[in-house]
């Protein structure tokens, strides 16, 4: 670098200098710098770079073609292919030549199924802890879900934990031993909050 | 623009948080998935066309991101984290993209879709700022290039950049420093 290079400032600090001192969050405070007009000002530049390059992204975003309906339907064409089955959970059936089970995946979708009938609740991950392929086995369901805002979050949990016992128990021989559910996020717009809707 | 299909199943779900969303999706949900998909669709089309130049090409890329992000959803460790990890997944396949293509960068397609100039003053020269960022980048070398996407829009942490390019991070940290500099140096008529 030569005295004419704009990335060596006139203070002999160099931009690159600068924007790891940036990078690092200004900290520890280096006096040098934080009383430097000259490395003052380019640090200002280089967040309004940042700040600038955010407005360009932004800008694509906006400004691009919206992908088509086709865009959005390959994708989930070729994911529907790739079903999640996960273990095998037996099925008791009166003839023992009869060997009938459901997917976990099957019971997974049923606990979301039932979970997002509760009002102002719907269900994020679940989880069969236990030996789901032998008959009997203790297993152990634990839930997470995101509640309204204004809903009550035990009445909710409550109704949920309800739902998945007596669906599970209905159709599966699931010996289910404990039902954990954690709500992990609420959602829904807060009061007084001005709500746009683009049509 | 196309509107998008009324899907109550996705209007309800739209307003989740992204956990709660990979939760659902790694249990086997798709419509979960597909809420991720239009929540950070646009913003990947938009990072890789910045990489790869054509829109076309990035549609591709970004679809085969979600492809992957699909079927390696179990191994995302912060379920939260779903957008730098989406991030580093379209960055990966779109610089691969490139070195397959041998593809020469060139943004003329992506400028021709910026808006007329029938916008009032401030806005022609923010656009401007922005044109001048936008070539800016271009002349970045691709390594320097990478870095600095990884970090400004993919929003990933320098050890996540270093481990994603095979990189020590004071590599990161230097190539990082050398791109904000050149592109400070090259946007000064504009500071």
């Amino acid at each position: 670098m030569n005295e004419n290079d704009p990335r060596t400032l006139d203070c002999g600090k160099t931009v690159e200098e600068l924007s790891d001192y940036l990078a690092a969050g200004r900290s520890p405070s280096d006096p040098r710098i934080e009383t430097c007009p000259e490395c003052l000002n380019a640090l200002q530049g280089l967040t309004r770079l940042t700040q600038l390059f955010q407005d360009l992204i932004t800008q694509d975003v906006a400004d691009l073609p919206a992908p088509s309906e086709n865009w959005f339907q390959g994708i989930m064409t070729n994911i529907h292919r790739e079903v999640r089955a996960g273990r095998s959970v037996p099925l008791p059936h009166p003839d023992i030549r009869v060997d009938l089970s459901l997917t976990e995946g099957a019971v997974l979708a049923l606990i979301r199924s039932v979970g997002d009938t509760v009002p102002g609740l719907l269900v994020g991950a679940s989880r069969l802890d236990g030996d789901v392929e032998t008959p009997g086995a203790p297993v152990e369901v634990s839930v997470t879900a995101s509640v309204l805002w204004n809903r009550s979050i035990p009445d909710a949990a409550h109704q949920l934990r309800e739902l998945i016992c007596v669906a599970l128990a209905a159709h599966t021989a699931l010996n289910v031993i404990s039902v954990d559910i954690t709500i992990e996020d609420l959602h829904g717009d807060l009061p007084n909050t001005v709500i746009h809707k683009e049509h | 623009m196309n509107a998008p299909a009324h899907n109550p199943d996705r209007d309800r779900l739209e307003g989740l948080a992204d956990a709660i969303l990979v939760g659902r999706a790694v249990d086997g949900d798709t419509a979960a998935f597909e809420t991720i998909i239009r929540r950070y669709g646009p913003l990947m089309r938009a990072y890789t066309a910045r990489i790869v130049g054509s829109m076309a090409d990035a549609d591709d890329v970004v679809q085969d991101a979600f492809q992957t992000a699909w079927r390696r959803l179990s191994e995302l460790r912060d379920p939260a984290a779903v957008k730098p990890w989406l991030m580093r997944i379209t960055s990966r396949l779109a610089f691969t993209f490139l070195r397959r293509k041998h593809v020469d960068v060139d943004l003329a397609t992506l400028e021709g879709a910026l808006p007329a100039d029938t916008q009032p003053e401030n806005v022609a020269v923010r656009n401007a700022q922005l044109h001048a960022l936008s070539a800016a980048l271009d002349t970045l070398p691709e390594d320097q290039r990478r870095c600095w996407l990884l970090r400004e829009i993919g929003e990933l942490s320098y050890d996540d950049i270093a481990e994603d390019m095979k990189l020590p991070t004071a590599t990161v940290r230097g190539k990082l420093a050398r791109a904000r500099s050149s592109i400070y140096a090259q946007m000064e008529g504009w500071r």
